[in-house]
């Protein structure tokens, strides 16, 4: 995990010519998002709990030095906490989870503002959810690693004076490992040693997922401000136990900086914009 | 410009459908928030995770049609809860409840059909005269000079390594103990390993473990091993003889306690029959918001036999305390195991 942290935020940031960086700017860009959630686990329940969502996330991206017009490579990490309740309101389920994403996409500009990228990411995410009545039962694990395809598109346009960017960016993981308890296996039996059949191989017929993130960006050149709407979907299907997650948010964000829509400068490429 | 707007909303289209359509392959049932729909959910929950039915030779099908028949448009709430109740106890399991904000349902029959062959005021009057140490859930005591007594009452009780260094360092000079483990319904797994490595010293099998791998009623895992190891060094470990109590109240982790102290060399158990107990319990719930829990995992013996219907004393060393004799300030079982000790010298 450290090793994958590291490696990725060295390379978003890695240090070269003082004057070939500053022609390549890190974008940074922090968000809140609030939403609703509701998560059917039916390891702990068969019921679909519902409730409400907390994210803090971050990304981080800049032009690629070899190819700085063309691609883009980007961090990303966030931080979600879940609490939810069953349709009864009798019981409490919990949630915390964590993903961390770095990757590379190829970016193509159209003439009059628009611009799409297509790429792919390696990503790490793991958390849990927590049933808090269940006894021997009690966790649902949540630990997965693979590759996901990236697609974004944009389109920038001005009202009076201030620019605003449309972006529309979507992650959808492809192939990956990820973990899931036997059917009626006990946290105690994994503890004693029997770890067979945890490890799952995940393609889109058992590990389907999709993170959405619709948003506008207001740029006001020192900063720039953006509100979305991100729709986001994990399910997990191994040893006959469904998982899935599935979240609306409303999200306001922060690019410290800017864009750099406002006034460009020469030779500069701005990391997705 | 139209044709990459085009090229979008296709492929927009597209991945929503795929998200939908491959979502849509797992779907779980759904049960209807109504007295059906709850009976049914408890039907299929523990039809599909219930891990005892080829052992008691249960036919939960037929089961659940004659008690779904006994509801009826005239039925209330609390008749609903008293007709489920009585569908888990044809399971004649201790570690099956249905559990509500008014009631918790409980079969009872797995001990209170037996001789209880314990009296803790006997023991701690009589015995114990009321003076003993008692640290991490554990009394104990020097019956005399060459005889330690230990009871724990629950595993439920964290069991500290350093509370039971000096217990066993206390009571080290001894040449038998006696661990009374009577009345003692279960808790945590792990506090048996902490107990069971202070009288072993290599890995030592103490059963086996499954579990369900999917809702077929013969879905189930290879059995898995469970090992204790000896304690680590710098703990204090009994050397000598020991001698375990038990009687029909002794269930779940006691039970599996128990299962694993009678296969150790020079340890006899002594006293009655065991309750039982050997499925670990899973929970889950109804769509009204009760909670159901039931036997998931089975536990076996070191020689893979199943431990749900009790473990029987040591040959030669079944013994009950009549209930008079309690009374009388007499406790039976505890006298044998004195004997025991006594006369092996």
């Amino acid at each position: 995990m450290k090793a994958f942290l590291g490696a990725a935020l060295l390379t978003v940031f890695s240090a070269d010519a003082g004057a070939q960086e500053e022609s390549r700017p890190v974008t940074q860009q922090y968000r809140l998002e609030i939403g609703g959630t509701d998560v059917v686990s039916t390891y702990l329940s068969p019921l679909k709990y519902d409730g409400s969502s907390f994210t803090a996330s971050g990304q981080w991206s800049k032009a690629f030095q070899k190819n700085p017009e063309h691609v883009v490579m980007q961090f990303d990490a966030s931080a979600t906490w879940r609490s939810m309740r069953n349709p009864a309101r009798t019981a409490s389920m919990i949630g915390l989870d964590a993903y961390f994403g770095w990757g590379m996409a190829y970016r193509h500009r159209f003439p009059g503002g628009f611009q799409v990228t297509a790429g792919g990411a390696l990503d790490l995410s793991g958390g849990c959810l927590y049933l808090l009545r269940n006894g021997n039962n009690p966790v649902t694990a949540l630990a997965s690693a693979g590759i996901d395809l990236t697609a974004s598109g944009s389109y920038k346009w001005r009202i009076g004076r201030l620019p605003i960017l449309i972006s529309d960016e979507l992650r959808l993981p492809t192939f990956n490992a990820f973990f899931c308890p036997g059917y009626g296996q006990t946290y105690y039996e994994i503890y004693l040693g029997n770890h067979k059949g945890l490890a799952h191989c995940g393609w889109w017929g058992n590990r389907f997922s999709i993170d959405n993130l619709l948003s506008v960006k207001l740029d006001f050149r020192r900063t720039a401000m953006e509100v979305g709407y991100r729709y986001s979907l994990q399910t997990y299907w191994a040893n006959n136990l469904n998982t899935r997650i599935s979240t609306h948010s409303f999200v306001i964000g922060i690019i410290p900086h800017g864009l750099g829509m406002k006034r460009r400068r020469p030779n500069t490429n701005y990391s997705l914009y | 410009m139209k044709r990459f707007i085009h090229h979008k909303l296709l492929l927009t289209m597209a991945v929503v459908i795929m998200a939908l359509s491959l979502s849509s392959c797992h779907d779980t049932p759904e049960y209807h928030n109504d007295y059906y729909g709850n009976f049914d959910a408890l039907a299929d929950i523990v039809g599909e995770r219930y891990c005892f039915f080829a052992e008691k030779n249960i036919d939960w099908k037929q089961l659940c049609e004659q008690y779904r028949a006994r509801i009826t448009p005239e039925t209330k709430y609390l008749e609903l809860f008293r007709i489920c109740s009585d569908l888990l106890d044809e399971l004649k399991d201790g570690h099956v409840n249905l559990i509500s904000y008014f009631n918790t349902s409980y079969y009872r029959e797995w001990w209170s059909d037996y001789p209880q062959d314990f009296n803790l005021r006997t023991l701690q009057q009589y015995y114990l005269g009321f003076d003993y140490y008692q640290t991490s859930g554990i009394s104990y005591k020097f019956i005399d000079e060459k005889i330690g007594y230990m009871y724990y009452p629950s595993f439920s009780s964290p069991i500290s390594a350093t509370s039971l260094d000096y217990i066993l360092a206390i009571l080290s000079k001894t040449e038998g103990l006696i661990i009374d483990i009577r009345n003692n319904g279960g808790g945590m797994l792990t506090n048996i390993e902490t107990l069971v490595g202070r009288f072993i010293d290599k890995k030592t099998l103490g059963g086996y473990i499954r579990h369900k791998t999917g809702p077929e009623p013969d879905a189930f895992s290879e059995p898995y091993p469970i090992e204790y190891k000896p304690a680590a060094d710098g703990h204090v470990k009994y050397k000598g003889k020991i001698i375990v109590l038990t009687n029909r109240s002794c269930f779940s982790a006691a039970n599996d306690f128990v299962a694993v102290m009678k296969s150790l060399p020079g340890v006899r158990i002594v006293g009655a029959k065991t309750g039982g107990g050997g499925g670990l319990p899973f929970s889950s719930e109804l769509p009204n918001g009760w909670a159901v829990r039931f036997s998931a995992c089975p536990i076996t013996d070191p020689d893979d036999k199943p431990t749900e219907f009790g473990i029987d004393p040591s040959p030669g060393c079944e013994v009950h305390s009549p209930d008079e004799e309690l009374a009388a300030g007499k406790d039976a079982i505890l006298d044998f195991a004195i004997r025991l000790l006594e006369s092996e010298g």
